[in-house]
């Protein structure tokens, strides 16, 4: 049991990881990327890719970090332009169908190009103990890469003059334009912010399981029902609801069987919007 | 008879009061203007008795039914109908089919065929003189057709109990008393109760038969139109709006 | 009244009635002359079935997105929930098969319908109904995937109970999917002219002066949910005897979701006979691709972008509205304008 909540930490923390960049353009753009997973997915492809050629770790990681991040960057500068021009509702959903189609296109191009590939990064070493539990050194170290980042991303929000700028456009980009913030600049950083932070949650995950290059789908919709339960728009919310559903996911697996995880997710983001609509850490309305 | 009664009725947003505790009867037949300085929680308590943002605390009863946790369509149903400050109207459909749709989803009681509500909706429209304007898209109304419109709208499901919210700001004279007819007719035709949100003085001296203050989210004040207004306490609660009461 | 004026009215009546249910009886009868054409090919046969088969997925996501602006990300899983059920009920449990197909579409139409409550009780209802349905659809995969017992997993499902029927001979089953095609449109068109149309314009407009209108908005857009998924669900049942093998990817989402949505932007959200036309230029594209199979799914994804950012309202009726713009074919009419003698305008 001990073990399997452990576990269940470890996929939170990287669940968390990504439903964080997910909620960060929501915020900021009131765009619902439906390409998230994709990022991610993309990152892991050019990682593999590029270790398969005989370079390191080092080198592969950030040449991945980076594909993600300027492909989100595209997209903010491209695409999505005649988004941001929209209100309301029409805005919402016309971001959200081209994400939709920035990721089928994605989606497309590795299932054409690699079908078959994967990364997988091996940490060596021995097993360490965690209160009586034998932990692979690759969750550990994950699980420290989606802490630091989170704790990194923390810092930068709430003591950078930039992340700072990011926080007042997310409470009211009318008042943060007055305030002589920029806030296309703002948004489409924070794009390729995501795009990495995307990227890195691929990094994590190979430690533990392949990243196989169909998983992009997966991926976005667990990034989806994170930010929901975490309140959409809430970095610190989508961080704990990422580790508690990875702690439910997991226990509900091993009790249950795989096949029964996202139901119980897709329950709990229901429930959420029924009951809580702000997210687990958000006022009542 | 007291066809609404609010009680202790606030509403908050985000923890703060906007509506900070009304108490207020309002007898059928009445018609009764709202006012106060902006920010004041007027357009804010109507929108609470409208279902359209519903109360944080207090009670609200419509001819003797609670209705302060209803939706705004099941209010409306019930013969509680709105009109909001700024026009909103179904661009997929024609001025008649707009006021139509008021009178098919609107009405006390069943709900009438659409033959019959394209009747009330051409019998609403001859009553706020857009008649000849029915087959038209609504973008083509000037703003004051537009608030005729949703008058219209409002009317064609022949509701007991009327919440008009500044339907009268940035009207020309002509205008101004248009609306004035077409609300007094309201009234005396159909027997209508009228609570409404006013700026424009003129407007409120001739035709408002009670007159309700807020200030602050509440009741400052309340009484005939002349005694309110020279009220020191309105008055003062008005010290930099301009208040002159003879237009 | 008087007798002059009940006859007009009758007559125009008639005259309105077929204005609205010709253009349904005019695609029939063009869609009746394809298998003319193919009908020596079991290949082909197959191709405009399935063609048929997503013309009726594609109606009923219009019922669903087109008439109450909900983004139902679950298509394929609503059809599979269907067929699945149906495929097990029958294969498994030895139920008769339309019994089977009944339960599967009421199936599908009470989780649509569930969906829908979930979604559109909060505000931001895009965002909140495409998380829960997109989140379903996986939920299905999975379902599908991990309940080997009952689905057969990744190695599909063989549904027999209508080998001996016309669903599984060559071209009888394109006329039995032109045959619900026709159902879905009618239905269209009959709720379209009812209150319940009514309500999805009003709504589709502006919620809330729909809600001050009187129209409960959550109750229609549930409506919306409950009869598209019914309509999904049947045609997937159907589909899963038709084909007589289902598996995971039958229903996929990359293979339906994707799909259904480039042709409804396609054909035009919101217009009875887009879903038509958009699955019939589909499966005409596709056809001329099949070389280039590998490439489909990110031509999809261009074809979404390119859609949503050139034509928001549909190519055709984006062409359709260029071409009334150049003929001068002017306003649209408006046969409901009455004009009483001697009403002055006011201004």
């Amino acid at each position: 049991m001990k073990a399997v909540f452990l576990d269940g930490i470890v996929l939170g923390l990287q669940m968390g990881l990504l439903g964080v960049g997910l909620t960060l353009i929501y915020g900021l753009g009131g765009v619902l990327n439906l390409s998230h997973g994709q990022f991610a997915v993309l990152g892991a492809i050019v990682m593999a890719r590029v270790l398969q050629h005989g370079a390191s770790l080092w080198m592969a990681v950030p040449l991945g970090l980076l594909a993600a991040a300027a492909v989100a960057v595209l997209s903010d500068l491209t695409i999505m332009q005649p988004v941001y021009r929209l209100r309301g509702e029409a805005r919402v959903l016309l971001g959200l169908l081209l994400m939709l189609g920035v990721g089928t296109i994605i989606d497309g191009y590795l299932e054409w190009k690699y079908p078959i590939e994967a990364l997988n990064i091996r940490i060596s070493g021995d097993p360490i103990s965690i209160i009586g539990v034998p932990m692979r050194v690759g969750s550990l170290v994950a699980s420290a890469i989606a802490l630091a980042a989170g704790a990194a991303l923390f810092v930068f929000l709430r003591y950078t003059t930039f992340g700072r700028a990011t926080r007042s456009i997310i409470e009211d980009e009318e008042g943060a334009r007055l305030c002589g913030i920029n806030p296309a600049l703002v948004r489409t950083l924070i794009f390729g912010l995501s795009g990495a932070l995307a990227g890195l949650v691929a990094v994590s995950r190979a430690m533990t399981s392949p990243v196989i290059s169909t998983a992009g789908v997966e991926l976005t919709i667990l990034a989806l029902i994170v930010a929901v339960v975490g309140g959409l728009g809430s970095v610190s919310g989508a961080f704990v609801a990422g580790v508690l559903l990875g702690i439910v996911n997991t226990v509900s697996a091993f009790y249950i069987g795989t096949y029964i995880t996202t139901i119980v997710l897709l329950a709990a983001a229901a429930l959420t919007i029924v009951f809580r609509p702000a997210g687990i850490l958000g006022r009542r309305a | 008879m007291t066809i609404l009664r609010l009680r202790r009725v606030e509403k908050h947003f985000g923890g703060l009061p906007a509506v900070a505790g009304v108490d207020l009867d309002v007898e059928a037949g009445e018609i009764l203007a709202l006012v106060g300085p902006n920010g004041a929680g007027k357009s804010t308590l109507l929108k609470a008795i409208s279902g359209l943002q519903p109360p944080t605390r207090g009670s609200i009863e419509f001819d003797g039914r609670r209705i302060e946790g209803m939706g705004a369509h099941d209010v409306r149903r019930l013969g509680v109908a709105m009109v909001l400050q700024t026009p909103r109207w179904f661009e997929s459909m024609t001025v008649e089919e707009n006021v139509a749709l008021g009178s098919l989803f609107g009405s006390v009681g069943r709900r009438p065929s659409l033959s019959t509500a394209r009747g009330h909706a051409r019998r609403a429209l001859e009553f706020v003189g857009l008649a000849d304007r029915a087959g038209e898209d609504v973008a083509s109304l000037t703003l004051h057709q537009q608030r005729f419109l949703e008058l219209a709208r409002a009317l064609a499901g022949e509701p007991r109990l009327l919440l008009l919210d500044e339907v009268m700001a940035g009207l020309n004279d002509t205008e101004l008393q248009a609306s004035i007819d077409i609300v007094r007719t309201a009234r005396r035709e159909l027997g209508v109760t009228v609570i409404w949100v006013e700026h424009v003085m003129k407007a409120v001296m001739s035709l408002a038969e009670r007159i309700v203050v807020l200030n602050f989210g509440q009741v400052l004040a309340d009484g005939e139109p002349r005694e309110v207004m020279t009220d020191p306490h309105v008055v003062s609660a008005y010290l930099g709006d301009e208040i002159d009461i003879h237009g | 009244m008087s007798g002059i004026s009940t006859q007009s009215t009758s007559a125009s009546r008639a005259l309105e009635l077929f204005g609205a249910y010709s253009p349904i009886a005019l695609t029939a009868a063009l869609l009746a002359l394809v298998p003319l054409r193919y009908s020596d090919s079991r290949t082909m046969m197959t191709v405009i079935i399935i063609g048929m088969v997503f013309a009726a997925y594609t109606i009923a996501f219009n019922i669903i997105l087109g008439s109450t602006g909900q983004l139902f990300l679950c298509t394929g899983a609503l059809a599979g929930i269907g067929g699945f059920t149906s495929a097990i009920l029958t294969s498994k449990h030895g139920w008769p098969f339309i019994p089977s197909i009944v339960l599967g579409t009421l199936l599908a139409s009470a989780i649509g319908g569930l969906l829908s409550w979930v979604a559109v009780r909060r505000s931001l209802d895009a965002i909140f109904t495409g998380v829960v349905t997109l989140a379903f659809s996986l939920s299905y995969e999975n379902l599908v995937l991990g309940r080997k017992d009952l689905t057969g997993g990744e190695n599909g499902l063989r549904v027999k109970a209508a080998a001996d029927t016309i669903l599984t001979t060559r071209v009888a089953p394109y006329y039995v999917f032109l045959g619900l095609v026709v159902v879905y449109l009618v239905l269209y068109r009959l709720i379209e002219r009812s209150h319940v149309g009514w309500a999805f314009r009003s709504l589709r407009d502006d919620e809330v002066a729909a809600e001050l209108s009187g129209v409960n908005v959550t109750r229609y857009r549930v409506y919306a949910g409950l009869i598209g998924s019914a309509m999904l669900g049947l045609a997937g049942a159907l589909f899963a005897h038709n084909r007589e093998f289902i598996a995971p990817t039958t229903f996929a989402f990359g293979a339906v979701d994707v799909r259904v949505l480039v042709m409804l932007v396609f054909g035009g959200i919101g217009s009875m006979l887009g879903p038509v036309i958009g699955a019939v230029a589909l499966t005409i594209v596709d056809e001329a691709l099949v070389d280039f199979a590998q490439l489909r799914i990110m031509l999809y994804g261009i074809v979404i972008v390119v859609l949503f950012l050139g034509f928001r309202r549909g190519v055709v009726p984006s062409v359709a509205a260029l071409r009334e713009r150049l003929t001068h074919l002017g306003r649209r009419s408006t046969p409901a304008a009455v004009k009483p003698p001697g009403s002055t305008p006011r201004s």
